[in-house]
């Protein structure tokens, strides 16, 4: 490797590392709470939610129909807004509201909220719960939630909404660089050192180099994938935004100047349940929009299907059941940018493979961030210490070869 | 992993060694127990997927008990 290649690789490490340090440390910080967040909300707050009834295995479901005509029934005025079939739990939620413009003008008001939801039991139909009504005393916010709502929002855009997570998106991208010009110079700094080696006897220094390298080899791969996932995670909002007014505005074109109809003269919801089943094969629908939702079609049920496999879990496929007369009028598998974005959460999130691969997460995480400390030491360390003396502690000889690229070194660490 | 004949390590000149063969293999490791529990979803691949991603972990460890138990090795033996 050439002077002026090793000094290059040396700067673009240290630049891209003390650029990105910071808010790696705050999102692995961060991010070791919501790893087990699912675990830490069952063991501090669980929820008050009634039990559900046992009835004995294999009891089928109730038809939607039913559910939602309850629901209609307890709220003559108002209109369906979502049905969505709880994923773990025997339960159906159905969103209301007194109309799509209520729903829309709560924008224009930081504390109105039109909507409401009933959660039913998916088997009987019964009502389990409804939200608390609007002018209901706000229950007092819970530690665990402040503390995992602050962790989520700190990590996914340091509360700085859109332009919050371009940003943290972007120092994704300088940390793979940081881990891309890191590799090369662990080539360059491991050449007479066998791996694993951590040089206690000498320079503190040493250590710290030697342990950075180590534990950043070990996390290497982990790091670069977790890292560049975040990075693709952060792009969501603009990836389905390019997808809303591309493929979504082609597709819902012939419909968007038509009224939407009242509601009690739609196909009903559990025929078009069954058309988007049989539309997906493989995929499990989740949830319904009626005709009319924002970014829907006035004249379409929206169904929302995902896959059933780990890798295609997050992996969703709206239908469109024409909700004037129950067909279907089609199926609309992402593009490739948003496939891409699904399939890389899992690999963010770690949530894929138990409990033990969320530990083993938790570990790698910190294993980060001591690399990351690390770093931090030998930066702030080396400032103090003379060139010379920074060479020999390195271990270089300074009358063969190595010289050349060692001060080169020295210089692009100044 | 790091036996050096004392008299070579004392010289102060190390030899080369193979850098890459560590990292790779822990690299490969890492990739394989990733996808296993993505793709494989079930058993055994859970499996391979928990062990994969644990020995870098161990690996680390091991290389760290060794630096911190041998503290009177003095000059050569990193």
């Amino acid at each position: 490797m050439t002077t002026a290649t090793l000094r290059r690789w040396f700067v673009v490490h240290k630049w891209t590392s003390l650029a990105c340090t910071l808010f790696l440390l705050i999102v692995c910080v961060t991010g070791l709470p919501m790893l087990f967040s699912e675990q830490i909300w069952d063991a501090f707050v669980g929820d008050d939610d009634p039990p559900y009834e046992v009835l004995p295995p294999g009891t089928p479901n109730a038809s939607l129909d039913e559910i939602v005509g309850k629901a209609r029934a307890l709220y003559p005025e108002q209109i369906v807004t979502n049905v969505a079939p709880d994923d773990d739990e025997p339960a159906v939620l159905v969103s209301m509201a007194p109309s799509w413009q209520a729903l829309k003008d709560d924008d224009k008001f930081p504390d109105r909220h039109s909507g409401h939801w009933i959660k039913f039991d998916a088997r009987t139909a019964k009502v389990l719960k409804q939200s608390p009504p609007v002018d209901a005393p706000k229950a007092p916010r819970t530690w665990t939630a402040a503390i995992l709502g602050t962790c989520t929002r700190l990590h996914m855009n340091l509360f700085a909404g859109l332009p919050g997570a371009l940003f943290m998106g972007a120092m994704g991208g300088v940390f793979v660089a940081s881990l891309v010009s890191g590799t090369v110079l662990y080539g360059r700094f491991m050449k007479r050192l066998p791996f694993g080696s951590v040089r206690r006897d000498r320079a503190a220094r040493l250590a710290w180099l030697d342990l950075h390298n180590l534990l950043g080899a070990a996390t290497l791969v982990w790091a670069l994938v977790v890292g560049f996932t975040g990075l693709v995670n952060e792009l969501q909002t603009p990836l389905f935004g390019l997808w809303r007014v591309t493929d979504v505005r082609q597709i819902l074109k012939p419909y968007a100047h038509l009224p939407v109809p009242a509601q009690d003269h739609l196909s009903p919801v559990q025929a078009a349940f069954d058309t988007a089943r049989r539309a997906v094969p493989g995929n499990a629908v989740t949830s319904l929009a009626f005709p009319g939702a924002p970014f829907g079609s006035p004249v379409h049920y929206v169904l929302w299907t995902r896959g059933a496999t780990p890798l295609r879990a997050r992996l969703f496929t709206p239908v469109l059941v024409d909700a004037r007369t129950g067909n279907l009028t089609g199926a609309y598998p992402m593009p490739w940018y948003l496939r891409f974005l699904e399939i890389s959460r899992p690999l963010h999130f770690g949530d894929y493979g138990g409990m033990p691969l969320r530990i083993l997460w938790a570990l790698l995480d910190v294993m980060v961030i001591v690399v990351l400390v690390s770093g931090l030491v030998l930066w702030a360390g080396k400032r103090k210490v003379a060139t010379d003396a920074r060479l020999r502690a390195l271990g270089y000889d300074l009358d063969d070869g190595d010289q050349a690229p060692v001060s080169a070194l020295a210089e692009g660490a100044r | 992993m790091n036996a050096f004949p004392p008299a070579q390590a004392l010289s102060g000149r190390r030899p080369a060694v193979a850098v890459w063969p560590w990292p790779i293999a822990l690299g490969l490791l890492t990739v394989f127990g990733l996808l296993s529990a993505l793709l494989g979803q079930h058993g055994i691949w859970l499996a391979l997927s928990w062990a994969a991603l644990s020995l870098p972990l161990i690996v680390t460890v091991i290389c760290l008990v060794r630096a911190w138990s041998r503290p009177s090795d003095k000059g050569g033996r990193s």
